[in-house]
């Protein structure tokens, strides 16, 4: 009996120091390569002692989930590292498991996330809670390969994640656009719409050929900024919603939501089931394409810049599927990223792994492979990288590459979101009478502290 | 001076107390813990997110202050007592027919239990591909010329009516409701319904006095079984349902899914809801059972 106790008291208190002891290494680590006091071949050293690398992200489209075992774990083995690809069917499902692991008390080297594939809210949500594990993106070799100067507009899309600075605590990874497809079997290029009302014209004629996937789905989110854009009163489309919601303000903000609202609950009766009286909205871009397939919608809208060619080639689209340009200038282009969480078990193997995912040969092969947007910036590239990355591009369809870049729009501040989802639930989906200023003003209320 | 009966009352034996551990610790510490915690949740208390105003009746208020936590209560008794009931009377009939010898019956006795061992999702699936608007039965009227367009095939999922929710509910839970009660009937015999028809009993009168008591402790196991089921499912008014207003499962889900984490205790204050009024149902139920029971002197 007392043999036994003994016995766990020791192993007790073993595991609680080995635990310390590994939480201190981690932590020093940290404090080194974030002080920029370790070399890369240290940091890849130490990544070998890691082992592995455990990257959550979306495991919906099967073309990514053969790139990641095929390409990116054999490159990661070769470097001595083993990807755990955890595929989630949420990306929100990373962000709790880094909460829930922070709240029962683990630190840098005892959490279970190393790498998240992510952008947006869950970006938001991760930096407002504090659970970053620093700024590393500019202190990789491929840091090179993205437009960091402030001075180029275009750096924007790798400082700014939906407004939120992003600091450096992610790494840009893809590129991405909302395109709209449309299916040339049901609708012909001249009856094709450019904008919000050309669209409610066509819905007129051909009530219910329409559907956008409900808020607070992003997909669904997206379509509404992209609405409020083109509904702004003052005529200047995104900018004022590139500001924070305390810079904003609630009243102001709902001053310029007003118009794009009232369109969105004008052509609610028109959207898919609105002439049966029963609207019902996407939950997802599954549910959404499948509706798309069987023609009971005419477009279909999400994120995918070379979405048409790939789902066209794996029949996921008809062969009669092409892009078009709507909204006209108000296509939302953003980057998604690889962030690293404060409590990752092992952050060097999780840098390692972001710098190449970041590489011109990852870059290349993703989208060759899986049709991804490139995430890095082709002009820090040299000149044959970027005739590389060029000619793995997939083919556009109706459309060419200039006009898609003609008519982009960047993605609404992250704490705009919020409250902007809020109030599509409120005014639209419950259907709420009261003013429009008033359900803002509650949800800016309601917001998370 | 205590009873005989107090004397000979049983005392758990060590194998017993080794039997009920297993079950007894999941109880407690899994699922005892899991709603203790969803209540505190539920009255603000989320250190972990930052959240602790223990306690906080404010969820509960929101909750129960909104028009559209009605209407999704009432569609979720609504979808679980209509599935419930369409397929307990579906089951007796079949129960019924099941007693009687007819040609194929033994094929046909296995044949129905088939959707047992198909699960809820694959019926689901089967449910878009067959009735959906771009589904088999839409394709086939195109085929034939009755529609020309997949929004003429009438909407039969996606709306609050609920047909697809209460199909599959209905198609998986029917053979198991058949199942308990046709044992029930098979344990029970024929012997009385017999002696009752030679006595001169019209089949009425069999099946309300003899019967209908026989198949009554079947009827109450498995129906209980199935709405405590419907009361808390989600896969099926998520994907075949009408949108808003939402079941309360699925009201739960999407507050659990919003990337404001801090909705997470709206969403418990919602599970917390369906345990109650689930709970509440249950007893109602049970109490009058027993008192059948007691009226048929069983108990």
């Amino acid at each position: 009996m007392h043999l036994c106790r003994s016995v766990l008291f020791v192993a007790a208190f073993l595991a609680s120091t080995t635990a310390v002891m590994a939480d201190e290494a981690a932590a020093g680590f940290q404090d080194q390569i974030l002080a920029g006091d370790m070399s890369w071949d240290d940091v890849l050293a130490q990544a070998r002692v890691d082992g592995e690398v455990q990257f959550f992200y979306w495991g919906g489209d099967d073309n990514l989930n053969v790139w990641m075992d095929s390409v990116v774990a054999p490159a990661m083995a070769e470097l001595g590292i083993s990807l755990v690809a955890n595929r989630i069917t949420g990306t929100k499902d990373a962000v709790d498991l880094v909460i829930a692991d922070a709240a029962s008390g683990r630190t840098i080297g005892e959490g279970s996330v190393d790498a998240i594939w992510l952008n947006g809210e869950n970006f938001y949500t991760l930096k407002q809670q504090d659970l970053l594990f620093g700024s590393f993106a500019q202190l990789l070799p491929n840091a090179a390969n993205f437009e960091w100067d402030e001075a180029d507009p275009r750096s924007q899309l790798n400082l700014r994640d939906f407004g939120t600075p992003t600091d450096g605590a992610e790494m840009p990874w893809s590129g991405e656009q909302y395109v709209c497809s449309a299916n040339r079997a049901v609708l012909p290029v001249e009856q094709t719409p450019r904008t919000f009302e050309d669209l409610q014209a066509y819905l007129e004629v051909n009530p219910g050929k329409f559907a956008y996937i409900k808020p607070p789905h992003y997909l669904g989110n997206t379509f509404v900024q992209q609405v409020l854009y083109a509904f702004n009163p003052d005529g200047t489309g995104a900018t004022p919603f590139q500001r924070s919601i305390e810079g904003l303000g609630a009243a102001e903000l709902a001053r310029l939501a007003a118009p794009g609202f009232e369109y969105l609950k004008d052509i609610e009766p028109l959207l898919l089931g609105g002439p049966q009286g029963a609207v019902r909205y996407p939950e997802d871009a599954a549910a959404a394409e499948g509706l798309f397939r069987n023609s009971e919608i005419h477009i279909n809208c999400g994120f995918g810049l070379y979405a048409v060619a790939t789902k066209r080639a794996d029949g996921s689209y008809p062969q009669t599927a092409e892009e078009i340009i709507f909204p006209a200038g108000n296509m939302i282009k953003n980057k998604n990223y690889l962030a690293i969480p404060a409590n990752a078990p092992n952050p060097a193997a999780a840098l390692v792994f972001a710098n190449y995912m970041s590489s011109v040969e990852a870059q290349v092969t993703k989208l060759d492979l899986v049709g991804y947007p490139a995430g890095i910036d082709p002009w820090k590239l040299d000149p044959a990288d970027a005739a590389a990355l060029e000619a793995a591009a997939p083919a556009h369809y109706g459309v060419t590459q200039d006009e898609l870049d003609d008519n982009i729009a960047p993605d609404t501040n992250a704490s705009l979101v919020e409250v902007i989802e809020a109030t599509w639930l409120e005014y639209i989906e419950r259907g709420s009478s009261l003013p429009l200023e008033e359900i803002v003003a509650n949800a800016v209320a309601n917001l998370a502290p | 001076m205590p009873s005989p009966i107090w004397r000979r009352r049983p005392t758990l034996q060590r194998q017993q107390v080794l039997g009920l551990l297993p079950l007894g610790v999941v109880m407690i510490v899994l699922f005892g813990g899991a709603l203790a915690l969803a209540l505190l949740q539920s009255l603000g208390f989320a250190p972990w997110l930052g959240i602790n105003s223990f306690p906080d009746v404010s969820y509960f208020i929101a909750l129960w202050g909104g028009a559209s936590f009605w209407w999704s209560l009432w569609f979720t008794l609504y979808y679980s007592l209509a599935a419930t009931v369409i397929a307990l009377v579906l089951a007796i009939l079949l129960a019924l027919g099941l007693t009687r010898a007819f040609p194929g019956r033994a094929v046909f006795g296995s044949l129905y239990k088939l959707p047992l061992v198909v699960p809820y999702a694959v019926g689901i699936a089967l449910a878009v591909i067959m009735m959906g608007n771009g589904g088999v039965l839409s394709r086939l009227a195109f085929a034939l010329g009755w529609i020309d367009d997949p929004a003429q095939f009438p909407l039969l999922l996606t709306t609050n009516a609920g047909w697809g929710v209460i199909a599959v509910y209905v198609w998986k839970q029917l053979p198991f409701m058949a199942l308990a009660i046709h044992a029930v009937l098979i344990s029970a015999g024929r012997e009385q319904a017999e002696a009752a028809a030679v006595l001169g009993a019209n089949r009425r009168q069999i099946f309300r006095e003899i019967t209908w008591p026989q198949i009554v402790p079947g009827i109450v196991s498995s129906t209980l079984i199935c709405f405590a089921f419907n009361m808390g499912a989600f896969e099926a008014p998520f994907i075949l349902g009408g949108g808003f207003p939402d079941t309360l499962p699925v009201m739960a889900w999407r507050y659990f899914n919003d990337a404001d984490y801090t909705l997470q205790l709206q969403g418990m204050a919602v599970v917390v809801s369906i345990g109650l009024v689930a709970g509440m149902m249950i007893a109602v139920y049970l109490a009058t059972y027993r008192r059948y029971e007691r009226s048929l002197g069983r108990v």
